[in-house]
């Protein structure tokens, strides 16, 4: 064997490994979702099953909580994500490229929320919705994790580096700043917008302690609610649980695959080095 | 609130620099120049949505911590009475030292791995890169919920870790209920779910480093680790230390895969800071409020300090220039 003919077998033998290794539990939590009540912890262990079954993808698939709870989460994840992008990016405009008095203060305000830890306003937050009434809605988690300190900085780094050149000749036309944000910027802005959709949709649909700090309605019940308190509801149905959780993770593993190549470019656009 | 901060864009940012020439060269903007009142309007939302949810809400533990909450007397002001007795809790303390155990566990274990890959990505071909990006990043969509729930299963007696285990004649290992073992099998998850964005922040950065500088090191009879060593290295220190303490204040704040697979236990032997304060807060008794309001502070605070030490080590110490 030629030395070169070595290093790509070798590669091809390691991209193989790392991927089965990697990707090994998310395989083993599907299969096991065709797997009995008894066999998917059973001793000696067996990777596939003695047969396949589709009754558990079939019945946590029909069963009303858990299409609700599938729903329900989709819903507010994209009202949720478009929130967020039309807030933040709102600002980023405005802190990209207007001057206005105030600015230095307004952006270290913006901006600051990004090193605060979840823990230390969790509790108060969760004070300040129940005054507000807003437990038990779907405001409740929409609405407070809108404003992102991180998206809106994302999304400013990326607007500063637009030509400056056609929006002032925009200007000359007597096109105002709404105009320019709303023709200019927002149609060039796909990049910046799919990184951070996806992290917003990512972050709500994956939620689980503000959930079940501040949801106790089971018509709202979020999936990841859902599934975090399967096992205290029903028992110990692995399979069942399996079956679940291999289709809570479908929509995300789909969004990544479809918008794999904007992911990796968005951590280059983001310029961290 | 939700939202990983994992994305944001660090200390370096490459537009940093020409924003604050921007900045100090537009200060002397003419005032009929500026667009005050469509600024405000702008980020008004922005602002108002913060200012609810993110800092009356912070400023309000700050209150709030200094006060005795009680449903039934009212509440009676005690100064720093619970900075006190958060300080003298030895559970407050075994919380973050567990805290600093799992970052500890995860955190070097994350980047070493996300390293490794990160170089042998690059030496792939397009396509064969591309698909071991998108593999690489897949744990990262998997919820912290469905993670847990998974790895309790792989974690059972008749599980899939004791399966290995077994193969080389060892086991059956009682990982989750074995105070030794509990925080490490926690890790483990942590690092599958974590590692991914690490390697394409990485593997990013990597991509920057001039091949002219390998060719020139390797012609000096340099070998793998000793480009590693005097070549990647030096140049990633930034990225390195960026991943450091974005991992490290990830880390220590983890909550949702102790509080699904152990809650805290055995022992207490997984009861990470945050796990500990949200358990005291759903606590019935009547201090549990406050105290863990102050809890939360004080975390802020141990977090903020390390933080800050580690950015003051990367600043006072200039990047080289690729």
């Amino acid at each position: 064997m030629t030395p070169r003919l070595f290093q790509r077998t070798a590669s091809a033998v390691l991209v193989v490994l790392i991927t089965v290794s990697v990707l090994f539990p998310l395989a083993w939590m599907a299969i096991a979702g065709f797997k009995g009540r008894n066999e998917v912890l059973r001793s000696p262990f067996q990777f596939f099953p003695d047969m396949w079954r589709f009754d558990n993808y079939v019945d946590i698939a029909r069963d009303p909580e858990f299409t609700r709870a599938m729903g329900v989460t989709f819903a507010g994840a994209l009202i949720f994500t478009a929130l967020s992008l039309v807030v933040n990016s709102l600002a980023a405009y405005a802190f990209a490229r207007l001057e206005f008095r105030g600015k230095r203060f307004w952006w270290v305000y913006c901006v600051m929320p990004m090193f605060i830890p979840m823990m230390a306003i969790l509790l108060t937050s969760f004070m300040v919705v129940t005054k507000l009434g807003m437990l038990n809605t779907m405001a409740v988690l929409i609405i407070p994790g809108v404003a992102s300190g991180a998206q809106m900085f994302f999304i400013r780094q990326f607007y500063l580096g637009f030509p400056v050149a056609v929006e002032e000749a925009a200007m000359i036309d007597g096109a105002s700043r709404w105009q320019i944000f709303l023709k200019l910027f927002l149609p060039q802005s796909a990049a910046p917008f799919v990184v951070m959709g996806i992290a917003s949709y990512l972050a709500f649909w994956n939620a689980y302690v503000w959930p079940i700090l501040t949801i106790t309605d089971p018509n709202l019940t979020q999936i990841m609610q859902f599934l975090g308190t399967f096992r205290s509801a029903r028992g110990n149905d692995w399979g069942m649980l399996m079956a679940g959780s291999t289709l809570a993770s479908l929509p995300t593993i789909l969004l990544l695959l479809v918008f794999q190549r904007f992911i990796v470019n968005g951590v280059r656009i983001s310029g961290i080095k | 609130m939700a939202l990983t901060p994992t994305l944001a864009p660090g200390p370096q940012t490459a537009d940093a620099g020409r924003s604050a020439r921007g900045r100090r060269g537009r200060v002397k903007t003419p005032p009929h120049r500026r667009d005050n009142r469509t600024a405000y309007l702008m980020i008004a939302p922005m602002v108002i949505l913060l200012g609810i949810f993110v800092m009356w809400p912070l400023v309000y533990s700050v209150y709030l911590s200094t006060y005795e909450i009680n449903f039934y007397r009212g509440s009676t002001f005690v100064g720093l009475q619970f900075y006190r007795y958060v300080l003298e809790s030895p559970d407050f303390w075994h919380s973050i030292v567990v805290g600093l155990y799992y970052s500890a566990l995860t955190v070097p274990a994350m980047i070493i791995i996300a390293l490794l890959l990160a170089s042998f990505i690059k030496t792939l071909s397009r396509r064969a890169a591309a698909f071991m990006k998108t593999t690489v990043y897949l744990p990262t969509v998997v919820s912290t919920v469905v993670a847990s729930v998974l790895f309790v299963l792989i974690y059972q007696d008749e599980g899939v870790a004791n399966w290995l285990l077994s193969l080389i004649s060892f086991g059956p290992v009682n990982w989750l209920n074995d105070p030794q073992l509990a925080l490490p099998a926690i890790a483990v998850p942590g690092i599958w779910l974590g590692f991914g964005l690490t390697t394409l922040i990485l593997l990013a950065a990597l991509l920057d480093i001039p091949e002219s500088y390998y060719e020139q090191a390797a012609l000096d009879g340099a070998g793998f680790f000793a480009r590693l060593w005097y070549v990647t290295l030096p140049l990633l220190k930034n990225v390195l230390l960026y991943l450091f303490v974005t991992g490290f204040t990830l880390a220590i704040q983890m909550i949702d895969l102790p509080l699904i697979m152990t809650n805290g236990g055995p022992s207490e032997a997984t009861n990470t800071p945050n796990l500990y304060i949200f358990n005291t807060f759903r606590d019935v008794t009547p201090y549990a409020t406050s105290y863990s309001l102050t809890a939360s502070l004080l975390l802020f605070v141990v977090i903020g300090a390390i933080s800050a030490v580690v950015f003051r080590l990367v600043r006072s110490d200039k990047a080289i220039d690729g």
